[in-house]
């Protein structure tokens, strides 16, 4: 059983290799045909200690404080600070309180959450039951991809062991709670990975994101107080119970502390690992080893679909939330992707755009239609018919984006073309001002560039 | 008879000033609407042309629309060669017909929306009753539909409607943004591929990313 998260000073760390649907091995070994037995070999190595310590000794405050001061944040993505959105939640006077653990993983090629729920969901039940108790949640929801519908049958299984032996469930370890764990699969829509449309989902609704403020801590699920927290979030918090705040904000860097969970892919390898926060870039893609020879390292993908095309000059970035955001990427779904030589930058951000596009749910303009339009300029770059004012349309329409979007799908949408043409200009010039394409990937429209003679020769 | 000069402007004047006085018959027209029936459409009145022949057609059409059915009519048609008729047997018959209706101005009942398929809803009532009968686990229900018919049908839609109180447009709305939920038969292919081409799946994404990894758009032109 590969304990990820539960002991955060792992590094250098393996690749967890995963099929291409998906499955991988290091899974917890017996969950489905003695749930009992797999919950006591991992109470046996220290499961469900973090939350005995904070029923037994911390209390729900005394709880929220230490995961505060730990400065844990969010693995979703965005970064937040979790034991500010734990306060908020229990600050609000509200007849209920909801936790939502987010184990949907929205990325296609990215497997960081389904690895972490497949090699050691106790972690997260845990983590879970925690953060019910601290906030004084009674209902507590796992959403998680309902296309893997083995791993969905190994967290149920896995939630009626714990059940069984009341660390979840009416009268939490004799607190007075109670805690009822639903294990709630999800699929159909690359947007369930927002909270505010994962909630749209749970309630049983056309998943479009909601305005905020009110967050979610305010009025979320059902118009009640709710924690929306990534399963890694989650996974994060029995070791800082157990091991204090000090601990924990020793490990990666300052401003976030802690290790993530990375989806590396690379030309050699891919994987997820599991990393400390503020390690250089370069170390997290040299996981995926090198470009074979005679090629070389050309842009580093990070964030999935929505993330920022980095050239090998950044390397050095450090890996965490506020690093990245400064350089026009960001941690999203913690997919990290090398392209080599081969690949062409205005076709990828191409892709990558077009995919954005298409998963806009439509409620804000910006994104309908905006996200439309850079789409629209992608695709006459690559085709080699370009109109002379796209690189002016391209910075207004990703700005204006930027400055009226709804939800964050929207403003991270333009990170792949803003962040290609901030770094890949010449290349995207060669696109847009001489309809060539250097890697070659694109159809470079020659007869537009008057080299006809050319075109017929070959 | 004795020539009072000014008489006359002075009697004039008189029958000015009493109608002054009177009430007016004029109306605000578009302000003020006049005392009519609302079914009145002026005076029925075949009209001639400036050779003396008559205008009507025959086409039937003030006929169709006539909302009291009370225009009655025959003739020859516009060549002279038939007699036709329009009377109670045509009119109960033809101005139910579709184009009659559309001539006249009226709604034409559509297709998509007049009826729809009935299906076998014992399933559906089992998978409400499994759950609650609760619009709040509404994708519970229609995952289950969608497993038991293989497709949302507009029946199944309704019933949902009727049995949870949630509006058709709610129960559609929710339906029609998951990927996974589709209205279209399995055995109907044309359909359903029309609607996937529209619907691109996370595999073709991660297939198209290793493509662009590879730099293989340009592989696969080269085959053509």
């Amino acid at each position: 059983m590969t304990t990820l998260l539960r002991t955060p000073t792992a590094w250098p760390s393996v690749l967890l290799r995963r099929d291409r649907a998906g499955r991988g091995r290091g899974r917890a070994g017996g969950l489905l045909a003695d749930p009992a037995a797999a919950l006591d070999a991992a109470v046996a190595s220290g499961a469900f200690e973090g939350l005995k310590r904070a029923v037994r000794e911390l209390g729900p405050d005394g709880t929220i404080a230490a995961v505060a001061s730990s400065r844990l944040r969010g693995r979703g993505g965005a970064g937040f600070p979790t034991g500010e959105k734990w306060r908020a939640a229990a600050a609000v006077e509200a007849p209920r309180r909801y936790v939502v653990a987010n184990g949907y993983g929205a990325d296609p090629s990215a497997f960081t959450d389904r690895v972490l729920l497949e090699s050691d969901p106790f972690a997260v039940l845990e983590g879970l039951a925690i953060a019910a108790f601290a906030i004084g949640a009674t209902e507590a929801f796992i959403a998680v991809r309902a296309e893997d519908a083995e791993m969905v049958r190994r967290l149920e299984a896995a939630v009626g062991a714990a059940e069984e032996a009341a660390f979840l469930g009416p009268d939490l370890l004799g607190s007075g709670r109670d805690v009822t764990v639903i294990v709630r699969p999800v699929q159909g829509a690359y947007m369930l990975g927002e909270e505010t449309v994962l909630l749209k989902a749970l309630e049983g609704r056309r998943g479009q994101p909601e305005q905020r403020p009110p967050f979610p801590t305010e009025r979320g699920l059902f118009g009640m107080p709710t924690v929306v927290q990534n399963v890694q979030t989650l996974a994060a918090v029995p070791w800082i119970v157990v091991n204090g705040a000090a601990a924990y904000a020793k490990i990666g860097s300052k401003a976030s502390p802690g290790t993530i969970l990375v989806q590396v892919r690379g030309p050699a390898r891919d994987g997820v690992a599991e990393v400390p926060l503020g390690v250089p870039l370069r170390d997290v893609v040299a996981l995926g080893g090198s470009p074979g020879s005679g090629r070389k390292l050309k842009a580093v993908l990070v964030g999935g679909p929505s993330g920022g095309l980095l050239p090998p000059e950044l390397l050095d970035t450090p890996y965490e939330f506020d690093a990245l955001r400064a350089v026009g990427a960001h941690v999203g779904s913690g997919s990290i992707v090398a392209a080599d030589d081969r690949a062409c930058v205005v076709d990828l951000a191409r892709l990558l755009t077009t995919f954005c596009a298409n998963e806009a749910c439509g409620k804000s303009i910006p994104c309908r239609i905006g996200t439309r339009r850079l789409v629209e300029i992608a695709d006459r770059a690559v085709e080699g018919r370009p109109m002379p004012t796209d690189v002016q349309l391209l910075e207004d329409t990703s700005a204006d984006i930027v400055a009226s979007g709804l939800c964050d799908h929207e403003r991270l949408a333009t990170l792949p073309l803003a962040s290609g043409m901030r770094y890949f200009r010449s290349e995207l010039d060669d696109h847009l001002l001489r309809s060539s394409c250097p890697a070659g990937v694109c159809r470079p429209i020659a007869v537009a560039a008057g080299a006809t003679a050319a075109g017929a020769a070959k | 008879m004795t020539f009072i000069p000014g008489l006359g402007i002075v009697k004039g004047m008189a029958s000015t000033l009493r109608r002054f006085f009177e009430p007016k018959a004029t109306i605000k027209y578009p302000e003020q609407t006049p005392d009519q029936s609302p079914r009145f459409r002026g005076r029925l009145q075949l009209l001639y042309d400036e050779w003396g022949t008559l205008k009507c057609e025959t086409c039937f059409q003030c006929a169709q629309a006539c909302p009291i059915e009370c225009i009655d009519m025959g003739g020859v048609d516009t060549k002279g060669r038939y007699h036709v008729h329009w009377g109670p047997p045509e009119t109960y018959g033809e101005r139910r017909e579709e184009s009659a209706l559309r001539r006249s101005g009226r709604t034409v009942p559509d297709r998509a929306y007049e009826r729809f398929e009935s299906i076998d809803l014992v399933a559906v009532d089992e998978i409400l009753d499994e759950n609650d009968h609760d619009p709040k686990r509404m994708l519970q229900i229609l995952e289950g539909i969608q497993d038991a018919y293989g497709y949302l049908p507009v029946a199944a839609i309704k019933r949902i409607s009727f049995k949870t109180g949630a509006w058709y447009a709610f129960i559609y709305g929710t339906a029609s943004y998951y990927r996974h939920l589709r209205f279209e038969r399995p055995a109907d292919a044309v359909q359903v591929a029309a609607v996937d081409q529209h619907r691109p799946s996370e595999e073709a994404y991660v297939a198209r990313l290793d493509a662009a990894l590879r730099g293989s758009r340009r592989r696969a032109r080269k085959v053509h």
